[in-house]
């Protein structure tokens, strides 16, 4: 029952032992990464420095559903079989507190420079299909305009990804409506399969053909790959959730001032959790934050989020001051607007926003009950 | 005054350039040309105005006296603006005092003889009514966004807080 | 693999403001003043350029930064004039900093008006209130080019007599070709001029070749709307038309989301816009 793949034919694929995945981690801390991967904290998955595999939720799984996110046990020992938790890759490359100018004072006035700071080299472990879609979100938002982030393009550059391939989805996923999973096919070094006897592994770029290289490894078998392709197979099987996304930019742009907006406003606490959890989210503000001799002063950027109040205040009244626009702004952002600024949608499907909205909205339900009610 | 002439300022005027040209016919019959020389005044706030005026050149300022403040100016006019359509409407006591800014030019149209001629000619009634009821609605836009402030400063907001201004970070 | 991303020296810093000192400080009217600033670093001053309708981010350490529109001459070598209005804390520390002292800036950002391709035609600048500053520069190269323009027009509302901005100027604008009226919402017993809203000059307006105008609002939202219909009303088409807008503003290169209006970053796709561009999504309150 093989996919049958075409790209299973192009790519290399070796197989990596499961002991060896710790060899694998070390060879990346000699050449001067930190490793961040999955681990459970608090109840959940979230992405943290992992000292090596122990640390990994091996035989967690994850239950999803809209306002819902449960951890489970599994009945066997796999390292990966989960999906994603409230963290993502963002927190890394587009850090959610960060300095961004240091003035200091001068006899005449101000020294205002860049805040000398080294950017940090990053190995990602566990980068999922929709992950590495956001990812590509984010590089075309700071790094591919006419402005370019320094900060987000020296972690950028400096961070080495290691791909998993999902061989499960929540109830929540929907990458297979925003063609972005759950296959991961490009964007990574190194992209892994787990079976129960190893991992598949696939070459995605030069570094990681030479960090493979390091390791003794034989190909993968035939047998390996059909079932790699199998497991794989099984995310996809498993998808619930659909997202139409063929007419979605002038359907939520031609019904700006549509009931359904009220509707959704009475249940929208506003709280931004979706805004924090999504992998593409960007708002960020600034602020001063100076020392208490007032002779050093450092700019602070932190994540901020359209639902907040304050978000489009200006010159004596908020723009968007009700929960109704301020939700509009961010769903017609991140499937309508978020195109015409970047040429792709802002959503990859990983379904964030529905299990961790307190009260469940689910942005599927509301674009299909806007479509049936149009 | 010449009814041609007349005829042909009514023609260009644009309150009256969009009525037909019966009811522009029907006006100029009534109507006349005046005079205000700068200072002069057209009617006082208060008191009785037989006329409904059309500005062909100059400029009109309406007054309204607040005791205490005195004369306030609230509005000029220019051509093609009506003045003094409460010889049509109401009880006839003008609710402003209008005066020439400058050598004015109007059209002189007594309120009585304009609403007889509406009365006894509703086509011509109704286009004329029609005239003044969009004029006086332009008017009242008007005046609600002067009423809006919209050039007030605000009052310079400030917060106790470091660094967190509303709006200004 | 994903390729590098363009090397780091090739995009500097945007956050880094350039050190200014304020040179200047005339007082306009009541909590409005013109600030020249001046470049600490000549070899800045002598590469800065600007178009108007653009806007620098003025930053005062420990404080914060506002986006304020320039005001001044695009001709511009030494210093560089914006008018501000204290409103918030910013301006309100700069307002306080006054002359002498050094601040920072960057910029110039965002679009400007349409000064290239309205050559030929005739020009209609309408402000409102403070609106008139970031307009001023249109004047400033109307003055230094004047036959490139046909009929050029400046019609200005303000609340009072007392809170019209450079009263002074007017004059050397006129002498220049420009011709001016003016109008206020509240007279003050000595005005002789025109009361009531600016618009109202636009409907009175003669002689208007409606063919070859380019019209440039600028001003409080509210009223840039109604001096939009008045222009219609006289048969000027959206694509003639041309406003500048305003929202909250952080960093200036489209990166931090506030500036945002429907699929536009005002910061980088504005403020200047043609009219027709803007139009639907300004039509929708709380957008």
């Amino acid at each position: 029952m093989a996919s049958g793949d075409p790209q299973d034919q192009d790519m290399v694929a070796r197989l990596l032992p499961i002991a060896a995945l710790d060899e694998l981690l070390g060879l990346l801390r000699d050449q001067g990464y930190e490793v961040i991967g999955p681990t459970i904290d608090q109840d959940a998955i979230v992405y943290d420095t992992i000292a090596s595999t122990d640390d990994l939720p091996r035989g967690w799984t994850d239950e999803q559903q809209p306002g819902s996110y449960r951890l489970k046990r599994r009945d066997d020992d796999a390292l990966f079989g989960y999906v994603v938790g409230p963290h993502s890759w963002k927190r890394y490359l587009f850090p959610p507190l960060t300095t961004v100018l240091v003035s200091e004072r001068t006899e005449s006035g101000w020294r205002m420079r860049s805040p000398e700071e080294e950017s940090p080299r990053y190995a990602f472990l566990g980068v999922r299909a929709c992950e590495l879609a956001a990812i590509a979100v984010q590089d075309r938002v700071f790094a591919e305009g006419d402005y370019v982030d320094p900060i987000y393009q020296s972690r950028r550059n400096n961070a080495f990804i290691i791909a998993v391939n999902c061989t499960q989805a929540a109830a929540t996923c929907f990458c297979t409506s925003m063609d972005t999973g759950p296959r991961c096919r490009a964007g990574f070094d190194l992209a892994l399969t787990e079976l129960s006897t190893g991992f598949v592994v696939e070459v995605g770029s030069e570094r990681g053909a030479e960090l493979l290289d390091q390791l003794a490894l034989r190909d993968a078998t035939q047998d390996e790959l059909n079932r790699a392709n199998e497991a794989r197979h099984v995310a996809v099987t498993q998808i619930q959730r659909k997202l139409d996304t063929s007419d979605v930019h002038d359907l939520l742009l031609n019904n700006l001032e549509h009931p359904r907006w009220n509707a959704i406003a009475t249940r929208c606490l506003s709280c931004t959790n979706c805004t924090m959890v999504c992998p593409t989210c960007f708002c960020s503000s600034v602020e001063e934050l100076p020392n208490l001799s007032t002779e050093r002063v450092e700019r602070q950027r932190h994540w901020d989020s359209c639902f907040n109040v304050d978000f489009s205040y200006m010159n004596g009244g908020t723009v968007r001051n009700s929960i109704r626009t301020r939700y509009r702004q961010w769903l017609t952002h991140k499937l309508a607007t978020w195109t015409d600024q970047f040429g792709t949608s802002g959503c990859v499907g990983c379904g964030r926003c529905i299990t961790w909205c307190p009260v469940g909205i689910d942005l599927t339900e509301e674009v299909a009950a806007l479509r049936k009610l149009t | 005054m010449d009814g041609l002439r007349l005829g042909e300022i009514l023609r260009e005027l644009s309150f009256t350039s969009s009525l037909s040209d019966s009811a522009r016919a029907r006006i100029g019959e009534i109507a006349t040309l005046a005079c205000f020389p700068v200072g002069s005044v057209l009617f006082r706030e208060g008191g009785g105005n037989p006329n409904f005026f059309l500005i062909r050149e100059g400029r009109v300022g309406l007054d309204m006296n607040v005791p205490g403040r005195g004369p306030v100016r609230i509005l000029t006019l220019g051509p093609g603006d009506m003045v003094g359509w409460s010889a049509l409407i109401g009880s006839g006591e003008m609710t402003t005092s209008a005066m020439a800014l400058e050598n004015t030019e109007v059209i002189v149209c007594p309120g009585k003889k304009l609403m007889e001629l509406s009365a006894s000619n509703h086509e011509i009634g109704y286009q004329f009514m029609n005239r003044v009821a969009m004029a006086l609605a332009h008017r009242l836009t008007s005046t609600r966004l002067q009423l809006l402030d919209l050039f007030e400063d605000p009052p310079p907001v400030l917060s106790a807080m470091r660094g967190e201004s509303r709006g200004e970070r | 693999m994903t390729e590098q991303l363009t090397t780091q020296s090739e995009h500097p810093n945007y956050w880094v403001p350039h050190p200014v000192v304020i040179e200047k400080v005339r007082q306009e009217v009541p909590r409005v003043a013109t600030y020249e600033l001046a470049f600490v670093d000549s070899a800045t001053a002598g590469d800065y350029r600007f178009a108007p309708g653009q806007f620098n981010m003025i930053y005062v350490p420990g404080v914060g930064e506002v986006p304020i529109s320039l005001s001044t001459d695009p001709n511009s070598r030494r210093t560089w004039a914006h008018t501000i209005r204290t409103a918030g804390n910013t301006t309100h520390a700069i307002e306080q900093l006054g002359a002498g002292a050094m601040i920072g800036m960057r910029g110039p950002y965002g679009t400007a008006w349409p000064l290239e391709s309205s050559a030929g035609g005739d020009l209609l600048l309408i402000a409102g209130g403070i609106g008139l500053a970031p307009l001023r520069p249109v004047i400033y190269h109307v003055m230094a080019h004047r036959a490139n323009f046909g009929r050029v027009t400046l019609l200005y509302g303000a609340r009072s007599p007392d809170t019209m901005l450079y009263r002074d100027e007017s004059d050397l604008w006129s002498r220049c070709g420009v011709e001016i009226e003016t109008t206020v919402d509240r007279a003050s017993s000595d005005w002789q001029g025109n009361v009531g809203v600016v618009t109202l000059l636009l409907a009175r307006l003669r002689e208007l070749r409606i063919q070859r105008t380019v019209l440039m609002i600028c001003g409080p939202e509210v009223m840039m709307r109604h001096t939009v219909k008045a222009a219609c009303d006289r048969g000027i088409q959206h694509d003639q038309i041309w406003v500048s807008l305003e929202r909250n503003m952080q960093c200036a290169v489209g990166l931090c989301g506030h500036c945002q209006l429907g699929p536009s970053f005002l910061c980088h796709d504005g403020p200047v816009f043609r009219y027709d561009a803007v139009a639907p999504f300004m039509a929708i309150e709380g957008l």
